[in-house]
């Protein structure tokens, strides 16, 4: 019997929505079970306070990354990324990671396949070693904060996206000249943006797909492309 | 009174988070199994799709000891079961230990051990979920409508040539690393200036990102040198091209 790919897809969607609604109602359940064992209760007024105070620059962040992350996620992945969680430092480049090791043509069946396998191996990978970590929290403790050690993990983002600089940056120095230049100048003249790299991303991306587009469509990225495709 | 760090870490809350995050590691089987068969259906080989199994699971391992830190550094106020939680599912390592602290401030308590009680604990802990949960509750409703939609903008079914999608991706993530490397360039500039608060006490403080970012920029680029020669050690590039750059930062803190 054929493979019937639009089935395969309705059934992920079908799957993920039934398995995200029942992950997230046990998650937010979870305060509520801790009260119920520890015999206290919610503090609703101070909730309210809390939640005006954190949630909406957090709300309107996740709208522009949902918008953002499921083209480049797709379907399977953005299902899962999304109840996983760590998107930006971790899945994302994960799967881009992923997908070029693969060589897979984006958009295509095999390019939603390598995504959603590897976000979900990624989470698998990030639950065990945290679940590790904590069967053996007394032991790891004091190795995890010796002080010859706390700059490296302080600076594993650093680590991380240098190395994806070489990765990406190396395939179009003309895609990439633009964006890093905004990037670098916007974020010199506006310190507080250092830690914004969430928001960072929508000037620095938008301009880099534009760029992109227009070299696209005068031919001027294909040649190299293939190469790279051919590596 | 009981302690209330005691209390945090007693034995029900582990087996109430170890519950919950059984489930979410099975959905994770779950889309693996389905996606897998998929794969082998249409012809992709199952060499290909484990070695993306694989290579995914390699690639995440280092990054997943940084979280285990952020682990810790919330266990010692929120106990370990708020921490395991918070950190493995939903959310991010920045976010956390944020609302953590934001959520204890706009209770009017400070954010410590000393200070908290079982109440502000599973308040807290409330306020953290329910603040970052808004994208997973979107991607119920909306990612079928939205990938459908941009199914049918012009994305292609099968393989062959190249597209200009693959292009916007690879533009999309040059414009990601932009903004991380553009942030460590502006550290090294504003650090000096004082436009911005030292976090540590190292010497080369607002120099290291930047350093440690070029020390892992070259050392993928000689790892993909060497891979152009040896095909297999690719998967292993990013993650050691990582830690050559995580052991750089050891070393220019001594200075």
């Amino acid at each position: 019997m054929p493979f019937d790919w639009e089935e395969y897809e309705n059934s992920i969607h079908k799957t993920g929505i039934i398995m995200v609604s029942v992950g997230i109602a046990l998650i937010i359940s979870v305060p509520f079970i801790f009260a119920k064992i520890l015999s206290t209760s919610i503090d609703w007024s101070g909730f309210a306070h809390a939640i005006l105070r954190v949630g909406p620059t957090y709300w309107a962040i996740s709208i522009v990354e949902f918008l953002v992350y499921v083209p480049l996620l797709g379907a399977g992945g953005s299902y899962l990324a999304f109840i996983t969680g760590n998107i930006i430092n971790m899945k994302l480049p994960c799967v881009f990671y992923a997908k070029d090791i693969a060589k897979v043509e984006e958009g295509t069946k095999e390019s939603s396949i390598i995504s959603t396998l590897s976000i979900a191996s990624s989470a698998l990978m990030t639950m065990l070693v945290i679940f590790l970590g904590v069967l053996m929290i007394v032991p790891l403790t004091p190795i995890l904060e010796n002080r010859y050690l706390q700059p490296a993990f302080a600076n594993i983002l650093p680590s991380l996206f240098g190395a994806l600089a070489a990765q990406y940056f190396t395939k179009s120095w003309k895609i990439t000249i633009i964006p890093l230049a905004i990037s670098i100048v916007l974020t010199t003249a506006v310190p507080s943006l250092i830690n914004q790299t969430s928001v960072m991303m929508i000037p620095a991306g938008g301009v880099a797909i534009a760029i992109a587009f227009f070299l696209y469509k005068t031919k001027r990225l294909e040649k190299k492309k293939e190469a790279v495709n051919a590596r | 009174m009981e302690d209330y760090l005691a209390l945090a870490n007693s034995t029900p809350l582990f087996l109430v988070v170890g519950g919950v995050l059984l489930f979410i590691a099975v959905t994770c089987v779950v889309f693996i199994i389905k996606s897998y068969r998929a794969g082998i259906k249409i012809g992709m080989g199952s060499a290909l799709l484990k070695r993306t199994i694989f290579s995914s699971a390699l690639f995440t391992l280092v990054p997943s000891i940084s979280i285990l830190l952020g682990v810790i550094a919330l266990a010692g106020t929120l106990g370990l079961p708020a921490g395991w939680l918070r950190l493995s599912v939903v959310g991010n390592l920045q976010y956390e230990a944020l609302a953590a602290g934001s959520a204890a401030q706009a209770m009017g308590v400070n954010y410590s051990s000393s200070s908290l009680s079982t109440q502000n604990l599973c308040t807290i802990l409330l306020v953290m979920t329910v603040g970052i949960s808004l994208g997973s509750v979107i991607s119920i409703f909306f990612v079928k409508f939205y990938s459908n939609k941009l199914n049918r903008l012009g994305t292609k079914k099968s393989s062959g040539g190249s597209s200009f999608a693959s292009w916007a991706m690879t533009a999309m993530f040059i414009g990601m690393s932009a903004a991380f490397i553009g942030s460590y360039v502006a550290q090294a500039v504003n650090g000096p200036l004082g436009r911005i608060e030292r976090t540590d006490s190292y010497t080369l403080s607002f120099y290291i990102p930047l350093m440690v970012a070029a020390v892992s920029f070259l050392s993928m680029s000689l790892c993909r040198w060497i891979s152009s020669k040896y095909k297999r050690f690719e998967d292993f590039s990013l993650s050691l091209s990582m830690l050559i750059g995580m052991a750089s930062a050891s070393l220019l803190a001594l200075v």
